[in-house]
């Protein structure tokens, strides 16, 4: 008697559990299939491709935000996660004129602790413009004697100061690897400010910069206070070492070094269908 | 002390606000924030009796700041399009408008003096030495769910009961005791998205249909003044699950036309928009309150 109705509490209870595991925010589609273009799912794994690629692409006059999302679609891999294929529009960060499109699949794996990306996009800005306004940076802050500092960038009333503005794009850059490796499938981030910036006078041929920024987590609405140590040389991939405090003072940290996997412009296998 | 200094900008504009336009402005007192400050409301009305009523709110969540902003613009706005703009006299021809632009000014205060990015009240919380509630997860629909935090340290916090939060209280019972509020329009910031119930389940709103034809409106309105685009649909669909919403709560009591904006931008700057930014942004959000208030105005029930 006793062993039947523990059977039958076995998968109620399973059953009960399941909201909780997904956490805060909408549980994610039970049905594979296209998402309408304002499913919140959409954007945020929209976003996280583009935090890959801002991340991958090194370049603080190169970085995109996201424009729309034109297509989703969302299925389910058995037994390994959630897998978005995604085509959105793409804007330049810092003057949010169009520059492009984007083919991206992002999926959202159940034991590694990072959403794999492969995205491959056009890219409508002058790259050889992009290319000296980095080295514009790069040179003068190599010809720095004297570190330059700075404090609450963008200011509370969203002021920055046009010669901090490439350093808070490279922070945006390098805090762009630290969200791609946050965001989980219900967890979103942007970055909110910069508090501080220091740059690092070294002998070698890069810049670096500590930062403590501040991101902003969606849905759960908090400020994460993270410190990010940025290595960077026009061309290369960036270098990133972070730390981060949370709430309940856990502290996550991460290393990226631009051998990730993932890929921004090679072969794409998928098939045009699950697009 | 620079919160004072602060929330008497607001407070002296709006004492002006209404000395200049006796006939259009009153200011109403609904209650008072947790640390005492006055919960105003300013009414825009021609006359009548207890008329059908819109409410607006800006200011729930203190760090959006652009959402103060706008309110004060659009506040001076009303005041001049009435006997200006035809459709909008047709408007306060028809129903009053009240509109609370700080809403949290504990929170807006703290904004100022301590920490730029506060987002809730400022009560204690018993047993915690963290403060405040999510006001906007502290109205009772659907109060107290996963889409809302059990923890007082949390930005998301629902607070110990519905409606604990007196500045949620005093909106609550101004709104039920009026009993003739046909609209009620809750403005936030960032993400620029137009937002209808639900938050607090997944089951469309019986108005879905005409909420979302009335939100494509309106924020196709909004884009053609200077290009920004904003998604639209159901809380949970759109942005996430939000449990204890205002808009939530204001549905279920019957005021139909019940709309979260998010304001701009997507992310660049976030809470901390430029000041550049204010009037474009107030611009653009005005076409879509006239429509939504158009629509009410057309649609009374």
């Amino acid at each position: 008697m006793q062993r039947r109705s523990a059977a039958r509490l076995g998968p109620l209870l399973l059953l009960l559990l399941l909201p909780l595991a997904w956490g805060e925010g909408p549980s994610p589609p039970r049905a594979d299939g296209e998402l309408q273009v304002s499913n919140r799912l959409a954007g945020q794994a929209a976003r996280v491709a583009l935090h890959y690629l801002n991340y991958r692409t090194g370049s603080p006059s190169a970085l995109r935000a996201l424009g729309q999302v034109r297509k989703a679609t969302v299925k389910t891999i058995p037994g390994i996660g959630h897998k978005y294929y995604l085509q959105f529009t793409t804007e330049d960060y810092k003057s949010s004129q169009n520059v492009g499109t984007c083919l991206a699949t992002v999926l959202y794996l159940k034991r590694k602790p990072r959403p794999a990306v492969n995205i491959n996009c056009t890219y409508t800005k002058d790259q050889k413009q992009t290319r000296e306004d980095d080295y514009s940076f790069y040179k003068k802050m190599r010809q720095q004697t004297k570190p330059i500092t700075g404090n609450d960038i963008p200011d509370s009333y969203g002021n920055i100061e046009p010669a901090l503005e490439p350093a808070w794009a490279l922070a945006v850059a390098g805090s762009s690897y630290l969200m791609w490796e946050k965001s989980t499938e219900n967890l979103g981030y942007f970055m909110a400010q910069v508090k501080n910036v220091k740059q690092w006078i070294t002998k070698d041929d890069s810049i670096d910069f500590d930062y403590s920024v501040v991101l902003h987590e969606i849905p759960t609405q908090e400020m994460i206070s993270c410190h990010l140590r940025v290595i960077w040389t026009p061309g290369h991939p960036l270098k990133v070492k972070y730390f981060c405090l949370s709430e309940n003072q856990r502290s996550e940290s991460g290393e990226g070094s631009g051998t990730e996997s993932g890929s921004t412009n090679g072969i794409f296998n998928e098939e045009e269908a699950n697009f | 002390n620079i919160a004072t200094y602060i929330l008497s900008g607001p407070y002296c504009w709006m004492d002006n606000l209404v000395t200049e336009n006796p006939d259009l402005v009153s200011k109403i007192q609904i209650g008072q924030s947790y640390e005492k400050r006055p919960l105003y409301v300013l009414k825009f009305s021609t006359g009548g009796v207890n008329r059908p009523a819109i409410w607006i709110d800006t200011g729930i969540h203190s760090r959006e700041w652009i959402t103060q902003a706008t309110g004060v613009w659009t506040a001076n706005k009303i005041v001049t399009e009435y006997g200006k703009d035809a459709s909008l006299t047709a408007i306060l021809d028809t129903v009053d408008i009240f509109f609370e632009i700080v809403t949290n000014p504990d929170g807006f205060a703290y904004t100022h003096s301590t920490n730029r990015m506060w987002r809730k009240t400022r009560s204690i919380n018993a047993g915690s030495s963290c403060r405040g509630v999510d006001p906007n997860r502290n109205w009772d629909a659907g109060f107290g769910g996963p889409g809302s935090s059990s923890n007082p340290c949390a930005e998301t916090y629902h607070g110990p009961s519905p409606h604990s939060e007196s500045e949620v209280k005093s909106i609550v019972d101004f709104v039920l005791s009026h009993g003739n509020v046909k609209a009620l329009l809750s403005i936030h910031s960032y993400s620029q998205m137009l937002l209808f119930p639900y938050g607090y389940k997944a089951e469309p709103a019986p108005d879905h249909q005409e909420l979302n034809d009335l939100a494509r409106e309106a924020v196709a309105a909004l884009a053609a003044l200077h290009g920004t685009k904003y998604t639209y649909g159901s809380t949970i669909d759109t942005i996430y699950r939000a449990d204890g919403t205002t808009t939530d709560w204001s549905y279920d009591n019957g005021i139909k036309y019940s709309y979260t904006f998010e304001l701009r931008d997507t992310g660049r700057y976030g809470f901390l928009l430029p000041a550049s930014q204010i009037i474009p942004t107030a611009e653009e959000t005005w076409l879509a309150l006239m429509k939504i208030m158009e629509h009410v105005r057309d649609n009374l029930y």
